[in-house]
């Protein structure tokens, strides 16, 4: 229980739409030892995270689903404690206000400085 | 009887001869010193009738004179007789009369010689024989007296002794007569004089002038009644330099006394002749004082030394007084004509009435504008309390003397205001005022409008008399005159105001225009066509002003609205200097001569900028909101080419940096390196085809395809774009081919390539000055299977070596450009199977041309269908 509750702990959650996008994050995250969890889809990302306990997700907020600020909305019902960070592949002010008013931990806009993002996930897992 | 008796008788003794000579000449000496004192004819005759009876010895002695027509003579009164039994044949010659010629006085009349007659009796020219064979009578002789060659009286002497004819006593009795002739001749004088003076002093009573004669001293010689009553009192003897104090006599500014020496008496007695010299004078019987005018002459003796003076002074107060009154009526006219306040000018008015009648007052009131209030004009002598209380009182059947006056429009003649039913209201102020009659005459103005009353009031219960009613004439009529001009005055001041206030505040602009082409503006106006105060304006100039596009249609309706109806009405922009618009409704009025002639054309210009951009912004607000869409939809577009874009750059980004790390650490998975390289590869390609492949992009949406009219479609997209064109001080002229085919097409993606076209226009002439900011859009058709769009501007152009690299990705000329919009225009135009090319113009500028092809099997259609 302490293990996989050890585990759950440094999981880095990961939602896009864009596959590719989302593989090359992960690849990213890997390469630094972090665990991650990628989601294509939001809805199951948000299945998951009403399931189990998510420490960090990494989330575009432009999807063709459910937006990234939608998911936010119900992310903090669900998961209030879930540190966000957002990645965006346009400069959307009105989205990007509304994001920052959720409170994410970083925002990055695409394609993003890998060590600035990887400094963020270190930072929202407590990770030294 | 012969010659020789006669010698004989003739020749008597020296002695008596002598004798009879002394006699003689005692009693020529004694008639001449008598006559002398004689007084008259008859006097005069007696004492010569007597004398010459008495001292050559007649018997009787008796004249005759001739008769008022001379034609007879008659027998005189006097006579002499020298003895007492004459009377019978006095009584026969008393009876008698003779005609020329007829018995012995009638010889000597016609002769005009003395006759002897040695016997009556028996003379057969002698009608009294039997008479004086009676009274025995022998001798007689006639002698006539003559005055100048006319015989004025026949003497006629008798004696009963027989006589010869004694020319010498013959001679002295003609001497005699000829003395009593000079005594007539002078008496006759004496008289005549007399009667002359009587004349002359019956003209110097009677005549209106006064005469005044003073010698050489300034003693008064004559001083005629006129002259008296002029005066006001008549002769006493002074010393000249006191006449002006005693009489009263002052210079015409009627209270400098007359300086004596100035008189013109004195200056007359002084040897000057003076001429109409006006003179005042006041005295007690002329307490008002009377005008005269003097002319005054020397008089000299024969010998031209003088003796005083003589002045004739006629009483011209009358003819003052009305010169003074027409004076003043020219002085109101005057203040009238020099708009002098209507209080003023009424004052001076009934100033001017009351000083022409004693004991007259007068009063002006006015009519209010509403024509039922009376309203204070002028009443100068009229008590404080009575003007106020008449100020504002109602006009009526029954309201005084004027409220009725005007009511009627009639004269009211109050004589007594006590019992007058008029003056019911208005007895307590009448007696404040001590008023008893009182007559009113409105005042009427050249078009029948009652305007006020002219009043007099006198103490005395009375009508108007004649002279009074002459000056209520003039009164009216020039009372009339004033407050027309005034209430003229007071409208057109108004109604300057009015226009001024409302010209002011509406931004309203006036002008003239002439046929010769010279214009006027007001300030205002100037102000709104941008031109210098002192500028001299033209028709030209004004026309100038007209933004370009209008120019020509404004001109048009201009001639056909005066040509058809003398008015016009346009609405249109104006361009300025320094590139300002403005949007102005124009109207305008000809006016024309009684021939038709064109005298100018008046008319004013509304500054509606403010107005029209208000309701542009009303138009423009809906359009706006589509415009905003067609806006966020390109930067919709944009933003998703750039996420599209981005997505890859991220992953090929990513995989990178993963390779990195797993290589420096050294725990690369052998067969995840090769993926990750393979990733980045799909990636790149990825990206690639973004940016290449725009075009299956938008043939997504593409292929909702309508017929469009590209006509139209520009107009829309023009109005969409209407609020920036107008922002940016620019011109979007479009110049569109009527017979364009139509061609298949999304009208979202056709209005973004033409709004990209129109925006990229206007921000490449954003620099330049207003008047340079023009577009020109232009459709035409080639060949009738191609429609062409062109959108031309005046800006710095494109590349010189190769105008196409605007269709390339990322190009911009524009600082904040992205250089995006080219690239999706072209990857529009080409979806749709077109072309589009961007080209320099010869002079300046920019040109993108849009080439679609037109829609073939389905004009005939869509046109039907349209």
């Amino acid at each position: 229980m302490s293990n996989s509750s050890e585990a759950q702990a440094d999981e880095v959650c990961l939602v896009d739409d864009d596959v590719s996008v989302l593989q090359s994050m992960h690849y990213l995250l890997a390469s630094e030892g972090f665990k991650v969890r990628p989601f294509n889809k939001a809805e199951d990302f948000l299945t998951y995270a009403s399931k189990n306990r998510v420490p960090v997700v990494v989330t575009d907020i432009w999807m063709d689903q459910v937006t990234g600020l939608e998911l936010l909305a119900r992310l903090c019902a669900i998961s209030p404690k879930t540190k966000v960070i957002v990645i965006t592949a346009r400069e959307d002010l009105a989205a990007r206000a509304t994001a920052m008013a959720i409170g994410p931990v970083a925002f990055f806009m695409k394609p993003f400085d890998d060590e600035k993002f990887i400094g963020a996930v270190r930072d929202a897992l407590n990770r030294p | 009887m012969s010659s020789d008796d006669r010698k004989s008788r003739l020749s008597r003794s020296a002695e008596q001869t002598r004798k009879e000579s002394e006699e003689q000449l005692s009693l020529l000496q004694t008639i001449t010193s008598e006559l002398a004192a004689a007084t008259d004819l008859s006097s005069a005759l007696k004492i010569v009738l007597r004398h010459v009876c008495e001292k050559t010895g007649w018997a009787l002695g008796q004249a005759w004179l001739p008769n008022e027509d001379g034609s007879i003579l008659v027998c005189d009164s006097d006579w002499f007789c020298g003895e007492d039994d004459l009377q019978d044949f006095r009584v026969a010659s008393e009876a008698r009369h003779f005609e020329r010629g007829i018995g012995l006085p009638g010889r000597v009349w016609e002769s005009k010689q003395p006759a002897w007659v040695e016997d009556v009796v028996n003379d057969p020219n002698f009608p009294r024989s039997a008479a004086a064979r009676t009274a025995s009578l022998k001798t007689g002789v006639g002698i006539p007296i003559l005055s100048g060659n006319q015989v004025i009286a026949v003497l006629e002497f008798f004696m009963r002794e027989s006589r010869d004819q004694n020319e010498r006593l013959v001679n002295v009795i003609a001497a005699v007569a000829a003395q009593l002739n000079l005594v007539m001749e002078q008496k006759h004088a004496v008289k005549e004089l007399s009667r002359i003076n009587e004349i002359l002093q019956s003209i110097l009573s009677n005549m209106g002038d006064g005469v005044i004669v003073a010698d050489k001293y300034g003693n008064f010689l004559v001083f005629n009644p006129a002259a008296e009553r002029m005066f006001g009192k008549g002769a006493m003897q002074m010393p000249p330099a006191e006449w002006s104090h005693h009489y009263g006599l002052y210079l015409p500014d009627k209270v400098t006394p007359f300086p004596h020496d100035q008189l013109p008496m004195t200056r007359s007695i002084r040897g000057e002749e003076v001429d109409n010299i006006e003179m005042f004078v006041r005295h007690e019987k002329a307490p008002h004082g009377l005008w005269t005018r003097i002319t005054g002459r020397p008089l000299r003796g024969t010998d031209g030394n003088l003796l005083g003076g003589v002045i004739v002074c006629r009483d011209i107060t009358q003819i003052k007084e009305e010169e003074f009154f027409r004076a003043g009526q020219s002085r109101v006219l005057e203040m009238i004509a020099a708009d002098a306040t209507l209080a003023e000018v009424l004052k001076s008015l009934v100033l001017l009435m009351e000083e022409q009648a004693e004991g007259l007052r007068c009063s002006i009131l006015l009519l209010h504008r509403d024509g039922k209030h009376v309203r204070h004009g002028a009443a100068p002598n009229l008590p404080e309390a009575y003007v106020k209380a008449v100020d504002g009182a109602p006009i009526g059947p029954r309201n005084g003397s004027c409220g009725t006056a005007m009511f009627t429009r009639k004269p009211v003649v109050v004589t007594d205001v006590m019992s007058d039913p008029l003056w019911a209201d208005y007895r307590g102020l009448a007696r404040i005022c001590r008023l008893s009659a009182c007559w009113s005459t409105p005042i009427v103005s050249p078009q029948g409008e009652v305007l006020g009353s002219f009043a007099m009031y006198r103490e005395e219960k009375r009508g108007p008399r004649p002279e009074e009613d002459r000056l209520t004439n003039i009164a009216t009529h020039i009372a009339g005159i004033a407050i027309d001009r005034q209430r003229q005055h007071e409208i057109l001041r108004e109604r300057d105001a009015r226009i001024s206030l409302a010209a002011e505040s509406a931004d309203l602009a006036f002008w003239v225009l002439y046929p010769e082409g010279n214009a006027w503006m007001s300030d205002k106006g100037r102000r709104i066509y941008g031109f210098d105060s002192n500028l001299q304006l033209t028709c030209d100039l004004i026309l100038s002003r007209i933004h370009p596009d209008e120019r020509a249609a404004v001109k048009a309706e201009y001639d056909r609205g005066c040509s058809l109806h003398g008015t016009f009405e346009s609405e249109h922009r104006l361009f300025l200097p320094y590139g300002k618009t403005r949007w102005v409704i124009m109207r305008g009025r000809c006016l024309q001569d009684e021939h038709g002639n064109l005298l100018e054309t008046i008319g004013v210009t509304l500054d509606v900028s403010a107005q029209k951009q208000a309701a542009l912004q009303v138009q423009v607000q809906r359009e706006e909101m589509a415009h905003r869409n067609r806006v966020a939809l390109m930067g919709e577009m944009t933003a998703s080419f750039a996420h599209e874009l981005n997505q890859p750059l991220t992953a090929i980004a990513n995989n990178a940096s993963a390779a990195r790390r797993f290589l420096e650490r050294g725990n690369m998975d052998p067969v995840l390196l090769p993926q990750l390289l393979q990733q980045m590869v799909a990636d790149s390609q990825r990206a690639g085809e973004v940016i290449r492949g725009i075009r299956s992009l938008v043939r997504k949406e593409t292929s909702e395809q309508n017929l469009l009219d590209l006509n139209s479609v520009i107009t829309d997209t023009v109005r969409l774009v209407s609020s920036d064109i107008l922002n940016r001080e620019s011109v979007v002229t479009a110049d569109l081919d009527p017979h364009l085919p139509q061609v298949p097409a999304a009208l979202v993606q056709i209005q973004q390539v033409l709004l990209n076209l129109i925006i990229n226009a206007l921000d490449a002439v954003e620099r330049l000055p207003p008047s340079e900011r023009r577009i020109i859009i232009s459709t035409r058709s080639d060949k009738g299977d191609v429609a062409e769009v062109s959108v031309r501007d005046f800006g710095i152009g494109l590349p010189k070596d190769r105008p196409d690299k605007v269709f390339d990705h990322f190009f911009s000329t524009k600082q904040r450009g992205m250089g995006m919009g080219l690239p999706i225009v072209r990857s529009i135009v080409e979806a749709h199977g077109g072309t589009i090319t961007a080209e320099n113009p010869p002079d300046r500028g920019a040109r993108m041309v849009v080439r679609l092809p037109a829609a073939r099997g389905h004009v005939q259609k869509s046109k039907a269908a349209a």
